[in-house]
């Protein structure tokens, strides 16, 4: 479909401010969202109306080029702060459905480029992101592990990848394989998996903590055909270079929400028990001060997400790096704040201490960062 | 129900919900939400709560419960500040100094700073093993059948025991972020309260010579890996070893491959070697020195193209000239990384600008001292004012009487084994 076929109020939706774009984000993440926070972490519901919404608002998709102009990354890492502040694992759904959008926009294809961007751009399409065994692969730690052989106008398929989120039977996300073939540089092809094609199988994952709701699943691949239409890049190597720093910059997102979220558990309890928690180390006012140092970082960097140097590349991963380890301690002096009632299951700050555990964790992990930083720093030599 | 009851409670339920507060966990009862889970009806006022009513999160009952007026955040932003950590809590946990740099610099700081304390904490933070070795040396090496074990005067492990100071080695240092006096490494993050950067210079890599061709022989590491590249010449024979760069550490380098008995090629933009020290002529004094070693120079060459070519090396001039080597060694320059001092904002200026007399930087808790840094934008990249820089340093960590750094000019002793030549 042409992009002027498409009805006006698709093509040509008026491009809320960013202060607008904000504060329907936090009414949307203190309203409905704060109602389903609980469901989320300890029934695993899936809010899938909550999605569509932040996305109807362009909370998803304020990072990607519109006819008004070019995309607002730091908007975008603003909008997921403020749902991760409430709820960490919709934070990291906006992730991966701001990511899947990136992947689209700069797929050049044509037939990704239109209604499905457009559709994806307005939350009546969701997706998500299989990347974190690529990611891991270019970075030397792992191997990857779907597998394409070439055939007629297109590839075939093959392989498991475990734990893709925000997925359900309609989604899609994007996803990376190995093109099968004798000897020669290894190549990739990086494409569009809908999870609905024949030879797709979602599965069911064991109980998470913290993220039971982001509808993650495992994705089986049998002899799934790819054809041209839904192909993102091949070769793949060159647009993940361009937009590796953006994947990773995107997350801080949600290490940043989830930090404000456990200063203000801080101060919550502030007039009971500040006279205790005074001896505790990270109090509000140190954890909101190294916070706001990260953001101004995070705010200059989100400046030029397509920079392709090593030197911003490192910045980008210390960034992130900070950012989880910030939000471990910050959850955890929030905990310590707020003493045995937030011991208690349905208390905030003890789910707030699972999600850090998961922004430290999720692709690139701290150590995955570390090791990766340490691999680009290393001093170039003769073999 | 008299009609007296039923204006107070229409009164009642015109003013607003009120929160109370439980003495004995801190949950607070709102009015407006009620608490539905005992039969508390959102809306319901605290006074109609029945008296068997008990607290949902730790079971006290009503009379534990006192009117909760939730405070403005900049008041208890003000009453925070008041009272900060205890003194024992601070000293339990002190971070003491970090240094970054395991080459003369930061070894020469950790001694000194030892020396006047015995108890405050240090840590090394390095990219190397963190071996304690004499840089010159490495100009001198061949000649002298240095091997890694006589270089390395002692390991790191060894030093950082003696010393009694926590060596992080293999690690680097990525940012700071100075505000909260921490300094993030590929190893965790550290905490200082103060931070001293000793972590040198690097090879300047021109863009015609890529990384993956060309040697850069900075530090022990880089030198062991191109000695093993080399081989031995009663085994492997001699190699073409191809130098860019005739100035100090080039020629060094030339003479000292040569006298091992390997072919030397060096090629600089100059007319002759060490052309810095031109009015000394010193150029003609080396070449005089070399004429009888294996060691072509040729002057006038500026490097257009660097390519593999099988086993070996092609470089390719501007002027048109090729050779072709098995080894290319780019002696080129050197640089200061910016990265950590740009993380701090600090004043840049060449390198890492510092007061001439303190050798603080820009931000009060960094120093900085060694090849990094500049004094009214000049580097001074030898070893004589190293052990002075310490002691300044260290004097004002550790708060000793001022030891004022004086900035003088070096006298350069070229360590060209066949015919020593002292520079000014």
């Amino acid at each position: 479909m042409h992009p002027a076929d498409l009805p006006t109020s698709v093509t040509a939706a008026p491009v809320p401010t960013p202060d607008a774009l904000l504060s329907c984000v936090r009414d949307i993440a203190q309203g409905p969202l704060a109602q389903l926070v609980d469901a989320i972490d300890r029934q695993g519901h899936y809010p899938q109306e909550v999605l569509k919404q932040l996305a109807s608002v362009g909370a998803m998709s304020a990072h990607l080029e519109s006819p008004a102009g070019s995309g607002d990354f730091f908007l975008a890492i603003q909008a997921m702060a403020e749902a991760s502040r409430v709820c960490g694992a919709t934070g990291f759904m906006m992730w991966c459905q701001a990511v899947c959008g990136l992947y689209l926009q700069q797929s050049g294809n044509p037939a990704l480029m239109g209604a499905v961007l457009q559709a994806h751009v307005a939350g009546r399409g969701m997706g998500g992101t299989a990347l974190s065994n690529p990611m891991k692969s270019y970075a030397a730690i792992e191997s990857l592990l779907l597998k394409a052989t070439k055939v007629d106008g297109g590839f075939v398929v093959n392989g498991t990848l475990p734990w893709v989120s925000n997925l359900a039977k309609n989604h899609y996300c994007g996803a990376i394989a190995a093109i099968d073939g004798a000897g020669g540089p290894s190549r990739e092809v990086m494409f569009l998996l809908r999870c609905d094609a024949p030879g797709v199988e979602l599965r069911e994952c064991p109980s998470f903590s913290a993220m039971e709701g982001t509808g993650t699943y495992a994705l089986h691949l049998k002899n799934h055909f790819i054809g041209a239409a839904d192909i993102i890049a091949e070769p793949a190597k060159p647009t993940i270079a361009r937009i590796r720093a953006a994947f990773v910059m995107l997350q801080c997102g949600m290490a940043v929400g989830i930090t404000q979220g456990a200063i203000d558990s801080m101060w919550a309890v502030e007039p009971q028990l500040g006279h205790v928690n005074q001896y505790l180390e990270d109090r509000p006012e140190a954890v909101q001060a190294e916070l706001d140092a990260l953001v101004v970082r995070v705010q200059a960097m989100a400046q030029t997400p397509f920079d392709t140097s090593t030197k911003f590349f490192i910045d980008v991963l210390d960034a992130r790096a900070h950012g989880a380890e910030l939000c471990l301690r910050a959850t955890q002096s929030a905990l310590m704040h707020q003493g045995a009632r937030g011991y208690l299951m349905s208390s905030d700050v003890q789910r707030r201490v699972r999600e850090a555990h998961f922004v430290a964790i999720v692709t690139p992990a701290i150590k995955h960062l570390r090791k990766e930083i340490a691999r680009l720093s290393a001093e170039e030599m003769p073999a | 129900m008299n009609q007296r009851t039923a204006v107070a409670q229409g009164v009642g339920a015109l003013a607003p919900w009120q929160q109370y507060i439980c003495h004995a966990c801190g949950y607070i009862y709102n009015e407006a939400d009620g608490d539905p889970d005992s039969g508390l009806a959102a809306g319901t006022r605290f006074a109609d709560i029945p008296e068997d009513w008990a607290c949902p999160l730790c079971g006290v009952t009503k009379g534990d419960f006192e009117i909760y007026e939730p405070p403005s955040l900049d008041t208890l932003r003000a009453n925070a500040q008041g009272c900060g950590p205890v003194p024992s809590a601070a000293q339990r946990h002190q971070p003491g100094v970090v240094i970054v740099g395991a080459g003369r610099a930061g070894w020469q700081l950790a001694e000194s700073l030892r020396a006047t304390d015995a108890e405050l904490p240090i840590t090394l933070v390095t990219v190397c093993a963190g071996d304690v070795y004499d840089k010159p040396l490495l100009s001198v090496a061949m000649a002298r059948q240095l091997t890694r074990e006589t270089l390395v005067r002692e390991t790191g492990p060894d030093a950082a025991r003696r010393l009694n100071l926590r060596l992080l080695a293999h690690t680097h240092a990525i940012s700071i972020c100075a505000d909260a006096k921490q300094l993030r490494t590929t190893r965790g993050t550290l905490r200082y309260d103060q931070l001293v950067l000793a972590h040198g210079a690097q090879a300047a890599l021109p863009a015609p010579l890529p990384a993956a061709l060309c040697w850069r022989i900075n530090h022990l590491g880089a030198y062991l890996q191109l000695r093993t590249a080399l081989g031995e010449v009663e085994k492997s024979g001699a190699k073409d070893v191809l130098i860019v760069g005739a100035g100090l550490i080039g020629s060094e380098l030339a003479n000292d491959l040569a006298l091992g008995g390997h072919c030397i090629t060096l090629l600089d933009v100059q007319a002759e070697p060490l052309a810095r020290w031109q009015a000394e002529q010193a150029g003609q004094q080396v070449l005089q020195a070399w004429k009888d070693l294996p060691i072509r120079f040729m002057g006038g060459m500026k490097i257009a193209k660097v390519e593999k070519m099988g086993q070996r090396i092609r470089v390719s001039t501007e002027c048109g000239q090729q050779f072709d080597a098995d080894h290319v060694i780019a002696a080129t320059g050197l640089q200061t990384p910016s990265r950590l001092a740009q993380s701090a904002g600090l004043a840049w200026k060449n390198g890492i600008a510092v007061d001439p007399l303190t050798l603080r930087t820009s931000r009060a808790a960094i120093h900085a001292m060694g090849d990094c840094i500049t004094i009214n934008g000049q580097a001074s990249r030898f070893i004589e004012p190293i052990s002075r820089q310490a002691k300044t340093i260290a004097a004002a960590i550790t708060a000793c009487a001022p030891v004022p750094y004086e900035a003088r000019s070096a006298i350069v002793r070229l360590k060209t084994t066949s015919m020593p030549l002292t520079l000014h």
